[in-house]
């Protein structure tokens, strides 16, 4: 029973699962792309600062914003420390690239056992301090929703099951379930990326361009606006 | 009080009018004979698609539905939440209002949940919440500088703002001024008519020469000059020092054939940032008109944070793209001619302690911040910092055009302007300056309020006491 289902989870599901990722994430970027010029063309003052963008964005990539802001300073480390781990890892742990090399023949750089293991530990560490974080502070407890709590737990689950894949004397469960797990929960993981607010994996570049063309408006719209809902000629 | 549930609303009872019952759901006086009755849910969405489809929202929506991570980072820097700790302070949270709407109606994905899984449509009581909402948020902008996803929430509060106004519900005090401006007789927000400001500005230049011994004249309808200069109209009755400093400022610094006033059109503020873009469209141009039939180069906004805002970031927007006038706020021109030497200020003559207030929609972007505190510290000797300031300001407690709107004082004073009370209180400065007609109102409000000892000034009025005339 165990073999045949890992067989498919290792096979075709990883295959599907990736491909519903991957297409998910392409059209959320292509559709944001497409939007944007779209909302570019109709607006009236189409003289961008591109460099003030970009400098906005890069700023919030990096890590010492967070010295001395305002906002939720311990959180924000956590949630940086998370980002670092839950991109490092899938695509530099040795395992993962030994299974690239084998499907395209393809191989990069990879992460030594020690520095995988570190950083596995310290991902699902951070993981825990956000959920607390979320749940002692009143305002995102009061703003969350469901996936705002099943996320976190559902990027525990491969890491832990991958540690116990590594190193299978700390395991209590068969090691073949464990694999199975990792399989699964991953891949349920990869598939729920472009319907969840996961899919800020491919938007997270564009989100200041994003505002500072919400605040260019196409001229006539007001008036145009009034004609469709039959206010035409009526005064303020 | 009032109804609370959405049946109650719409299945009012004959003799209490179905307006009554949504003023009652409302801190702000709206106008009950202009606000849609008749199936607000159905309404909204009409006004809704009809934004989408004629404005650039919908790749901002669609955004912004996508990628919030609901961590409340904005809360913690939005001083309303700070004084509240309610949950629907949080400012996603109120965007989330107007998101989730846009969501559950305008996205495939909303749409087939909505059927498939039976997800409650839009409700009387939601619209109600939101029209409440959104008028509690000053669109000050503080969360913009803390949400990890760029969000502006002060672009949503605008937005939703903008479609409730379809619907009549936005405060009658915005709207009453806008009708006044834009279909009365005197073409100005507080209505006074045109003789009146010509005879105060006599009057202002009589004050000038009585005590500062100089001619000084306030040009009226001059064509062909540099600038053709807004001040928000109360200006012109309330605060003549304001006034005054600046025409004195412009005559000493050589500028008297530069500028001038228009008789026709001379109020720069624009409430259309504030509820409506239609208004905010229809202000900038008239603005844009006056300034063409006097030949004038560019616009010079006075001491007021949001014209010069909608002047900058808008004016080209409905003024033609690169071919509309530019503008200048009366800090930039006035910091470039005095580093050009043009008037120097006398350091003996402020000695009471000095603070600044910066007005979000200068500062919050960065754009004024160092020209008036460079100007201040070279004539005010003992000038102190408010923490934070700059660009990570306070808000009076008053923008988003809240200030205009009396009947929620205590609100505005009591809640959104009680970190700024706090503020100015440790300054133990005698004067703070808070170069904005809407900021000097509330400010003042806020003093008054939290009986604050200290005197909120233009920056003008300061530079008028220690100008040196030769």
């Amino acid at each position: 029973m165990l073999e045949p289902l890992t067989h498919l989870a290792r096979g075709p599901l990883l295959k599907l699962s990736l491909l519903v990722m991957v297409a998910g994430l392409f059209r959320a970027a292509v559709l944001q792309v497409w939007e944007l010029g779209w909302a570019y063309g109709r607006a009236g003052d189409q003289v961008m600062s591109w460099p003030e963008i970009a400098k906005r964005t890069l700023a919030w990539l990096l890590p010492w914003r967070y010295w001395g802001s305002e906002g939720r300073p311990v959180y924000n480390i956590i949630s940086f420390v998370f980002h670092i781990g839950i991109i490092t890892i899938p695509l530099f742990l040795a395992g993962h690239v030994a299974i690239w090399e084998q499907e395209l023949g393809i191989k990069w750089w990879t992460l030594s056992p020690r520095w995988a293991d570190a950083l596995t530990v310290l991902t699902v560490l951070a993981i825990v301090g956000l959920l607390i974080g979320r749940g002692v502070n009143t305002g995102s407890r009061a703003l969350s929703k469901a996936q705002d709590w099943v996320i976190p737990v559902l990027c525990m689950l491969p890491l832990l099951s991958g540690f116990l894949v590594a190193h299978p004397r700390f395991s209590p469960i068969d090691p073949q379930v464990v694999y199975l797990v990792h399989l699964l929960s991953a891949e349920l993981l990869l598939i729920l990326v472009p319907f969840t607010k996961l899919v800020h994996i491919v938007l997270f570049w564009s989100n200041r361009t994003s505002s500072e063309f919400g605040w260019r408006f196409a001229p006539g719209a007001g008036e145009r606006v009034r004609a469709t809902l039959g206010k035409e000629g009526q005064g303020v | 009080m009032g109804a609370d549930k959405a049946e109650d609303v719409r299945e009012a009872p004959a003799d209490l009018s179905v307006a009554e019952r949504i003023q009652e759901r409302l801190s702000y006086t709206i106008e009950k004979d202009r606000v849609v009755t008749d199936d607000l849910p159905k309404r909204f969405l009409e006004v809704f698609a009809a934004v989408l489809k004629h404005s650039n929202y919908r790749q901002v929506l669609d955004n912004y539905a996508r990628v919030t991570s609901r961590c409340a980072n904005c809360a913690a820097s939005c001083q309303i939440y700070q004084a509240t700790e309610a949950p629907e302070d949080v400012p996603c949270y109120r965007s989330h209002l107007l998101l989730d709407i846009y969501r559950r109606h305008f996205t495939t994905k909303g749409i087939l949940s909505g059927h498939l899984l039976g997800r409650e449509p839009l409700t009387t009581d939601k619209i109600l919440e939101m029209a409440e909402s959104f008028y509690h948020c000053t669109a000050c902008r503080r969360c913009t500088l803390e949400c990890p996803l760029g969000l502006d929430h002060g672009l949503v509060t605008h937005l939703g703002r903008y479609l409730l106004s379809e619907l009549g519900l936005v405060p009658r005090a915005l709207v009453v001024s806008t009708r006044a401006q834009l279909e009365g007789e005197t073409h100005n927000t507080s209505a006074i008519p045109l003789p009146a400001i010509l005879d105060s500005l006599e009057f202002l230049a009589e004050e000038i020469k009585e005590d500062k011994g100089i001619d000084v004249e306030f040009p009226v309808d001059k064509e062909d000059r540099q600038y053709i200069f807004y001040a928000p109209v109360s200006d012109y009755l309330m605060e003549a020092d304001t006034l005054m400093g600046i025409a004195l400022m412009l005559r000493v610094a050589g500028q008297q054939d530069n500028w001038t006033i228009g008789s026709k059109y001379n109020d720069g503020i624009n409430y259309g940032l504030f509820y409506s873009d239609w208004i905010l469209e229809r202000c900038l141009l008239e603005i844009k008109k006056e300034a063409e039939r006097l030949r004038t180069k560019q616009i010079l906004i006075g001491e007021c944070g949001h014209a010069s805002r909608t002047a900058k970031a808008f004016m080209a927007t409905y003024g033609g793209g690169p071919d509309a006038p530019g503008m200048v706020n009366i800090l930039e021109l006035t910091y470039r001619l005095w580093k050009e030497g043009r008037f120097t200020l006398d350091p003996g003559i402020i000695t009471d302690r000095v603070t600044y207030h910066d007005p979000c929609n200068l500062a919050r972007s960065g754009w004024i911040v160092k020209q008036p505190r460079e100007l201040i510290r070279s004539f005010c000797k003992d000038y102190v910092e408010m923490t934070p300031s700059g660009a990570h300001n306070l808000c009076c407690g008053g923008g988003g055009g809240t200030v205009s709107v009396d009947e929620i004082r205590p609100y505005r004073t009591g809640i959104t302007g009680k970190k700024k009370a706090e503020q100015l209180a440790a300054t133990g400065a005698k004067y703070v300056i808070a170069p904005c007609a809407n900021c000097k109102k509330q400010l003042r409000e806020v003093i008054e309020d939290h009986q604050v000892n200290i005197e909120v000034v233009g920056l003008h009025d300061l530079m008028y006491k220690a100008m040196i005339i030769d």
